[in-house]
């Protein structure tokens, strides 16, 4: 990323304190999201979000497994995000480990829930074919693949949105006597079972600059933080999930204030995604 | 058109589609016959022999393109001028860059040429503003005057013989660039004029259009002869006090925005067209953050057609 000059970094910070930033935005506005979905054909479901110049792909791929020994009614769900080197030339190589890794620790919080599945965005008991034998696992990838600030929470709608466009194949279980109690899958490739995605969370990032706190910051506005708090909220207002990240503590007062911002930005955000999905499906019936 | 992601509806798509087009039939049509892309043949006369510029091969007698551009003549030589290529400097060009490395006696600045430019402290008006010889101290100065990342705006001076850029700014309209944002555009769609310092003094904001594609939005600095830069130090570091004022931001952020749509739609950055774009979003009542909206690009996309209309008609009125 290129380095600010002083004098850049006091009309950064002056307009947050304004609350007019450098594209006009107010502190609590997004910046237009462009949402695609379906381009990655060989995946069960897949998205590319755009947010100003952020842009990242989300895929989902499900793929039959056993279930673990201790949650034989669960299916499984693993996130993992990676940065291409076109988004920026420090994440060739191993460049890109730390922050990739970052992101995929937050993404996996703020969306699986706790140990116990409660507050997951993809209700795991219904990932199941046949209890203890089978499941299935949904592998979900995201991609940077350019960055401009607010990689979480264009991770995550991405993922969403993934989410909404992934079909399950249909499977009929046959049990029979000569394999051992072990189950016979057919999987149907052409009937497809669509996911419950209501209940998937959006993350809204608040970045602290200053005394102010704003959404959907840029890079620039990035490199000004202090702190900044991603707080994952699904349909009715319910927190799912909390990361925050940045040297700087943040006082407790500020965080409740912190969250019932987000909660309030993120029913918008959730509407304003719905619209935006809707639209995209149309587009990729045509 | 390639990098220009909006999310259109049914009708906006149609008039984007339309204005575009009309555009490209305004086009001259002696535009369109010297643009030539890879492979395409280059008409020359055989006879008058010629000179095989840059972008340019010979393929079985014939000349054709390696690039995609524009083809110029001049005398005998033949070159393809490349778009979206990095910009080519010329003497005399203004340019903003940005300061990457402070070595003896010299600044490297970023400026988007295939190279880093070099600006001499011994080609720069120092600070006090007297001429006189470049001591060891002031070298030790040097970061008192530009630090690494400022953003500054200097003059081409000339290309070394190795081929290296050296830079000047040896009048107070060249420094240090504070308070404003700095965009990126192509560099091609900086056309070289009279002008590129614009003062524009009923929004109190300063813009440049450096020949690099870098533009500068800011707020307007009066130009003193004795610039006191540890006073400006001191200023910086009680913040609130010296924000910039709301109204300079909105049309700062208003002019900014104008820049962002009109060189994603791939229109030449003039400064009538930028304030004619910022001055229409004003009367139509547009917010600063729904310029970069996708109704506002086709309306300024509708604008620019109708203007270029207008100019031929004019055009072939006066004939």
């Amino acid at each position: 990323m290129v380095g600010l000059s002083e004098g850049e970094k006091h009309f950064i910070r002056g307009g947050i304190a304004q609350d007019l930033r450098a594209d006009g935005r107010t502190r609590l506005q997004f910046r237009p999201v462009i949402v695609e979905t379906g381009v990655i054909p060989q995946a069960n479901g897949s998205a590319r979000v755009r947010l100003g110049a952020t842009e990242v792909i989300a895929s989902v791929k499900a793929e039959l497994g056993k279930p673990t020994v201790l949650h034989p009614d669960k299916g499984k769900v693993s996130i993992y995000v990676d940065c291409s080197p076109t988004a920026a030339p420090i994440f060739e190589g191993r460049g890109s480990e730390d922050l990739s890794a970052e992101l995929s620790v937050a993404l996996q919080r703020c969306l699986l829930g706790g140990k116990s599945g409660a507050g997951a965005a993809i209700d795991l008991s219904s990932l199941i074919v046949l209890e203890g034998k089978a499941c299935w696992d949904l592998y979900v990838d995201g991609l940077v693949v350019s960055s401009d600030g607010n990689l979480v929470d264009a991770l995550a709608a991405a993922i969403k949105v993934a989410l909404s466009d992934t079909g399950i194949p249909k499977v009929n279980v046959s049990l029979n006597a000569e394999t051992d109690g072990e189950p016979e899958v057919d999987v149907s490739d052409e009937e497809f079972l669509q996911f419950d995605t209501s209940s998937v969370p959006v993350i809204v990032t608040l970045t602290k600059v200053g005394k102010h706190y704003i959404v959907d910051a840029t890079s620039e506005e990035e490199s000004q933080m202090s702190s900044a708090l991603s707080v994952s909220v699904n349909r009715r207002g319910q927190i799912c999930g909390l990361t925050k990240r940045g040297g700087t503590g943040l006082d407790p007062t500020i965080i409740f204030d912190m969250i019932s911002v987000a909660k309030h930005v993120s029913q918008r955000f959730i509407s304003l995604l719905d619209s935006e999905i809707a639209a995209a499906e149309v587009v990729a019936d045509e | 058109m390639r990098d220009l992601h909006l999310p259109l509806n049914q009708t906006q798509r149609v008039r984007l589609e339309a204005a575009l087009h009309e555009l490209q039939s305004l086009a001259p049509a002696a535009a369109s016959a010297a643009s030539v892309t890879v492979a395409d043949n280059i008409p020359v006369n055989q006879e008058d022999n010629i000179l095989k510029g840059h972008g340019t091969s010979d393929h079985d007698g014939e000349v054709v393109a390696t690039l995609c551009g524009v083809v110029e003549r001049v005398n005998k030589l033949v070159y393809v001028r490349t778009l979206r290529a990095r910009y080519k400097p010329e003497v005399g060009d203004i340019i903003v860059g940005r300061v990457i490395e402070i070595a003896p006696k010299r600044w490297r600045l970023e400026i988007n040429f295939s190279q880093d430019a070099v600006l001499m402290l011994s080609s720069m008006n120092l600070p006090d503003g007297i001429q006189r010889r470049r001591t060891a101290v002031d070298e030790l100065n040097m970061r008192s005057i530009f630090e690494e990342n400022d953003v500054v705006c200097a003059e081409v001076r000339g290309f070394q013989h190795d081929g290296s850029l050296h830079l000047q700014a040896r009048s107070q309209k060249y420094g240090k660039l504070q308070r404003g944002q700095l965009l990126t555009v192509p560099a091609y769609l900086v056309k070289r004029r009279k002008q590129h310092f614009h003062h524009l003094e009923q929004y109190d904001v300063d813009l440049i259009l450096g020949c690099n594609g870098f533009v500068w939005v800011g707020q307007h600095v009066l130009v003193r002869e004795n610039t006191e830069s540890k006073e400006d130090k001191q200023k910086l570091s009680d913040e609130v006090d010296t924000f910039t004022p709301i109204e300079t931001r909105k049309h700062i952020c208003r002019l900014a925005n104008a820049v962002r749509v009109l060189s994603a739609l791939g229109f030449t950055l003039t400064i009538e067209l930028i304030i004619q774009t910022a001055e229409a979003s004003l009367s139509s009542n547009v917010e600063i953050n729904d310029m970069l909206g996708a109704e506002f690009y086709v309306q300024t996309a509708e604008r620019e057609a109708r203007r270029r209309a207008d100019l031929l008609r004019k055009k072939n009125g006066a004939r």
